[in-house]
């Protein structure tokens, strides 16, 4: 079952199906290593609906709940 | 043998800086790319009889044509091509490192690698071999510890050897999955023999990424070719993709000949710090914490250092007055070199300690990687402003002083962003402004209901920010909303020439620029308010200008003295009580009696429409030097000067009318 990033919690773990939008953003998102079949595990979330901190590549990456809406994840 | 061009170029926080100051001291020179509001930082000297001119390109992630820092990269090794490159890679972070050094290697062999952060990536459980990582990229690579200054010698002495070679190195060659490379070569085979300075197989993959930057435009061949690709299923947004997961693929394949991931390591010392910094609930009374300690440190405890170059040039301007005086030099002369030349010179150096302690600090909090801390922390309420998180700090230190909040923005990686923030960050009322502030306040508002009235005042502030920030983006600074994605390094502890390095560098470049400035603009308002001589205040022509532009201040009621006091107030905030003080006949130069004076001429809503001017309009010139400085442009700082101006008299009448409408 997929579904996007900005819907996981602290702690959980997913892999990168796909990194939807177009142009900066998704360029910015793919060079940083988000990229299919990338692990990512989410840290925690900034409160009020703020950032999210997530482990990608083995490093932090912080992304706007809109942002991390944009990339869709799996459980495999 | 010729100067050599080296460059040096990495990842955001990799120690780029550290290894850049550590081999050129303070032998650097520093301005901005051409046509860019990015530093650009170049240093010389020599290395045994080697002449090498090292050329600090900005930290970027990719070579592709989104953010300043890329292009300004990758145009350097292309048209300026650097005799060679050093790489410099962090550790703990090798996979993205790598993706960028593939890139650059796609461009130039010519290149040695720094790796950098082996101690932090141990502590995170990696053990990368940089014997290894040498023969898997058949290209030199060298241990470095940047903040201790170990191996940055060795690595440059490489660097110099490889720029001494004959023969091109031959570095690794990436390997693209089956469907790209036919699709590479397709276009290569499309492309005139001698494509301008492009490697081909570089040129070729741009137009396959659909590239944006690239000035040669794909001829009619090559784009028959990237249309058919799109029927089929091929387009730009695919292509793309492939290209960088093909990059991190490769990469996958070769890590296990060098890297070690041990998993069972304990927490490094960033979770352990994040987990308080970035807590829900301590998260925000840390940043507080420190936000008021950079804020009492700069603007504060500076204020003796301030109060001592204050008497130094109370002393040096008497030296010189008694010198004019010996040597029978005329009064006037001697006015204008005490009241105009000391007295404005004196207002910028007076600024030099707390504009330099705040560079420290804020070196400090940069090097160490708090920063990034407090953007992720003040990202949701800079994103209901339409703002990035980056510019939250700029903000708050406006409240100390609008050119340290306005020389913040460096950090904001998107310019328009940036220029939106530095030209907002004069609606924040700074030090000198709330002292004036709450003083006028005090008098027209005892007790609770001043408190009041400044949180109103305040709050006001805050608001006109978020609009003019909106109004801006779908106006005159039309941009997409920003993107955040916002690394967030491991914490380091900031050294010693990161930090003070680039505070002096900061501190001297405000001065040297200032003060021509702030010198002509005091020499002109000691002019306007002295002549002509032996008349009241308002027969002089600062008094006859003022009562002109009364036309302006009519609207608000603001009558001749507060227009002579805003128009003076233009060269320093500070100075506009006093000038009221004068202009009311107050012998003494304390903000309560000259606030006293003004309460009894005018009505508290006059005073409310005042101050909200005067909280808004242009702090000082500094400022609008400041700006200038760092957008690069006097038609956009033309732009900010007007917009502000317009807004806080708008304002100021709007409140006026509201306050007429309800009674007052």
């Amino acid at each position: 079952m997929d579904y996007s990033l900005n819907l996981l919690q602290p702690g959980e773990k997913a892999y990168i199906q796909t990194v939807m939008d177009k142009g900066a953003l998704r360029r910015r998102m793919m060079d940083m290593g988000l990229v299919p079949g990338a692990e990512v595990e989410v840290i925690r979330l900034a409160p009020w609906g703020g950032p999210m901190q997530i482990r990608v590549k083995r490093y932090y990456l912080a992304m706007r709940l809109s942002e991390c809406a944009k990339i869709l994840v799996g459980r495999n | 043998m010729g100067t050599m061009k080296i460059a040096l170029v990495g990842n955001p926080n990799v120690g780029k800086s550290t290894v850049f100051n550590y081999l050129t001291g303070l032998n650097q020179q520093v301005g901005n790319w051409t046509g860019k509001t990015v530093e650009r930082k170049a240093g010389y000297f020599k290395v045994e009889d080697q002449d090498v001119e090292l050329v600090d390109l900005p930290g970027t992630y990719s070579l592709t044509a989104y953010s300043q820092e890329e292009i300004i990269t990758r145009e350097f090794i292309l048209a300026e091509k650097p005799d060679v490159v050093m790489a410099i890679l962090d550790a703990s972070n090798i996979e993205r490192n790598l993706y960028l050094l593939l890139q650059i290697l796609e461009l130039t062999p010519y290149v040695v690698i720094g790796l950098n952060m082996m101690d932090l990536a141990a502590a995170s459980g990696i053990t990368i071999s940089a014997q290894k990582l040498s023969h898997a990229l058949n290209l030199p690579v060298i241990e470095v510890i940047a903040s201790k200054g170990k191996g940055i010698k060795g690595f440059l002495q490489e660097a110099i050897h490889m720029g001494q070679l004959r023969d091109a190195p031959q570095p690794v060659k990436m390997k693209y999955p089956e469907e790209l490379e036919g699709k590479i070569t397709a276009i290569e085979e499309k492309l005139p023999e001698d494509a301008v300075g492009f490697p081909q197989r570089w040129l070729a993959l741009k137009y396959i990424e659909g590239d944006q930057a690239i000035e040669e435009t794909p001829s009619e061949s090559v784009k028959k070719l990237l249309q058919e690709w799109s029927d089929s299923g091929w387009n730009e947004a695919k292509l793309e993709m492939a290209v960088t997961d093909a990059k991190y693929h490769f990469i996958g394949t070769l890590m296990p000949d060098f890297v070690q991931f041990d998993e069972n390591k304990g927490k490094s010392w960033t979770e352990r710090l994040d987990r308080w910094a970035l807590s829900s609930v301590w998260g925000y009374p840390i940043l507080l914490g420190i936000l008021i300690l950079v804020f009492w440190f700069s603007f504060v405890a500076s204020a003796p250092l301030g109060d001592l170059i204050s008497r130094f040039m109370a002393w040096a301007s008497g030296i010189t007055v008694f010198l004019l005086q010996a040597v029978g030099a005329p009064k006037v002369l001697q006015n204008l070199v005490q009241d105009g030349i000391f007295a404005g010179v004196g207002a910028v150096l007076g600024f030099v300690p707390q504009i330099w302690l705040f560079f420290i600090l804020y070196a400090i909090l940069q090097d160490s990687g708090y920063l990034a801390r407090a953007a992720f922390l003040g990202d949701r309420l800079m994103q209901s402003m339409g703002l990035h998180g980056k510019s939250f700090f700029s903000f708050v230190s406006g409240y100390g002083c609008n050119v340290a909040g306005i020389m913040a923005t460096r950090t904001l990686e998107n310019p328009k962003d940036r220029m939106i923030t530095i030209l907002l960050n004069p609606l924040i009322p700074c030090v000198p402004r709330l002292g004036v502030m709450s003083a006028v306040v005090a008098a027209f508002f005892p007790g609770g209901r001043g408190a009041l009235a400044m949180v109103g005042l305040l709050g006001l502030s805050l608001f006109l920010i978020a609009f003019s920030s909106y109004f801006f983006r779908k106006t005159v600074i039309r941009t997409e909303k920003s993107v955040f994605v916002m690394e967030l390094p491991l914490y380091h502890f900031p050294t010693a020439r990161n930090v003070f390095y680039p505070a002096w560098q900061k501190t001297y470049s405000f001065m040297k620029r200032a003060w021509t400035f702030i010198l002509v603009a005091s020499i002109i308002v000691w002019t306007l308010s002295s002549f002509p001589a032996g008349v009241t205040m308002d027969q002089t022509w600062a008094g006859k200008l003022g009562s002109a532009l009364a036309v302006i201040g009519s609207p608000l009621e603001f009558d001749w003295r507060i227009m002579v006091a805003i128009l003076f107030g233009f060269t320093a905030k500070e100075t506009t009580l006093s000038t009221l003080g004068i202009l009311y006949g107050v012998n003494v130069d304390a903000p309560q009696s000259i606030a006293q004076a003004m309460a009894g001429s005018m009505t508290s809503l006059q005073a409310i429409t005042f101050l909200v001017v005067y909280m808004l309009y242009i702090p000082c010139l500094a400022t609008v030097v400041t700006t200038h400085k760092e957008i690069g442009s006097w038609r956009w700082t033309g732009f900010g000067v007007v917009y502000n101006l317009l807004l806080s008299f708008g304002v100021g009448w709007l409140v006026l009318q509201l306050g007429h409408a309800l009674g007052f």
